[in-house]
């Protein structure tokens, strides 16, 4: 029963990528291909992205209740803001270096188990989720397509989220909470390096 | 060898041998149509988003009030199309498209319970929209009939499948909100919002 409801589900999940992929072969729209790649590959290869995404989804299963399912639902949203404001040319102040301090602030929040209200970290957050948005954004207009772009971004990030919260659901066996401690410092050292890289830059 | 086994080998190699490069014109035949109208909507990446959205908000409804969207979602594609071929209807704003996958997401990302006579109306509305938008497709010499009829089928399709998917997939009733399948659902609708909120600044800002 439930070996022949896993094989429905892959056969639906496998037909509906089917049909998602086909807009690649599109003749009416052309490079939603690439748009969708560079959308896809825009948050995975720039590595300060990349460690704050797996921080924040980290962090919200270590805080655990509200904040593993709110973090999901609503980030792509504040995302989405921060690229509106991006598209919109409305500058931010320092982007670089506050994507680099995201990710040391949220590695140390990992290592160090910080604790603080769902409020608090909702509010951290959102503000470096702008910042991140903005940072998308501010390329989305150029792309080949930029639905696409869209498209590929937002999954991608949603996607380093869910690598974050499954890594946090290490902590329910013994020895996986220093597992994502250490992980946590190691991103925290990466944010502090490109925080400084970003100061010698603007110095 | 298995006698039965050597006929069907002997049958596949006969029918390789016999075959050409598949150089059916069907697209250029007259049930091409159909395939156009089939088609068109499923390489138009708007019309993904938007189904899709509409199929998984559906599903996670339940079947009770999905299983009219079977129904409903053809036949308002079929409606629309009927109404732009009719009428000169003007082009459909990137805005408008942008505003409902926004709607759509932000519906799925908050797990409301439509009813069900709601979600026909939305359902059908979405239909006649996108309908009347693959008109934009249609050329003087068009069957209209093969035409619609792919489309319909398309979306027919299209929305069954994934409200099945989402049916099979969704939080079971029993099931606390926090279940991981409904976080799951419930972050594909945040995702989805995200695409139409950033779609709707991109319309506004060009």
């Amino acid at each position: 029963m439930m070996g022949r409801r896993m094989l429905q589900t892959v056969a639906s999940v496998a037909l509906l990528s089917a049909v998602s992929i086909s807009p690649s072969l599109a003749h009416e729209q052309s490079g939603v291909g690439g748009g969708l790649a560079s959308g896809l590959l825009h948050p995975l290869t720039g590595l300060d992205h990349l460690i704050a995404m797996v921080a924040v989804g980290i962090w919200g299963a270590q805080l655990g209740g509200v904040a593993i399912w709110v973090l999901p639902v609503v980030f792509p949203l504040v995302m989405a803001l921060g690229a509106v404001v991006g598209i919109l040319k409305i500058g931010l102040p320092v982007p670089e270096l506050v994507i680099a301090l995201s990710a040391l602030i949220l590695g140390l929040a990992v290592a160090l188990r910080i604790r603080v209200p769902f409020a608090a970290a909702a509010a951290i957050v959102a503000v470096f989720a702008i910042f991140h948005g903005h940072a998308h954004g501010a390329e989305l207009p150029s792309s080949a397509n930029p639905l696409a772009y869209g498209c590929g971004f937002v999954v991608a990030t949603g996607l380093l989220h869910a690598c974050g919260i499954t890594l946090g659901a290490l902590a329910r066996w013994p020895g996986g909470e220093r597992i994502i401690q250490g992980v946590g410092a190691a991103i925290a050292a990466l944010g502090g390096y490109f925080l400084v890289t970003s100061l010698g830059m603007t110095a | 060898m298995n006698p039965r086994l050597r006929t069907a080998l002997l049958t596949a190699l006969l029918l390789f041998a016999q075959s050409k490069i598949a150089d059916a014109h069907i697209v250029s035949a007259r049930l091409g149509d159909f395939y156009a109208g089939a088609l068109h909507p499923l390489l138009t990446l708007q019309d993904v988003i938007m189904w899709a959205a509409l199929g998984l908000l559906a599903g996670s409804l339940g079947a009770a009030s999905g299983r009219w969207l079977i129904l409903v979602f053809p036949l308002g594609l079929c409606s629309g199309l009927a109404l732009a071929t009719l009428s000169n209807l003007p082009a459909v704003s990137p805005l408008i498209d942008a505003v409902t996958i926004l709607v759509l997401g932000l519906l799925l990302a908050t797990a409301l319970r439509i009813p069900m006579t709601l979600l026909c109306i939305m359902a059908f509305a979405l239909g006649v929209m996108r309908g009347a938008v693959n008109a934009g497709e249609l050329m003087p010499q068009t069957d209209r009939l093969l035409y619609a009829a792919g489309l319909a089928s398309a979306g027919y399709v299209v929305i069954t499948l994934i409200m099945a998917l989402a049916l099979s997939f969704r939080r079971p009733e029993a099931a606390p909100v926090s279940s991981w399948r409904g976080i799951a659902v419930r972050a594909v609708g945040g995702w989805v919002a995200a695409i139409g909120l950033m779609m709707a600044g991109l319309s506004l800002a060009s």
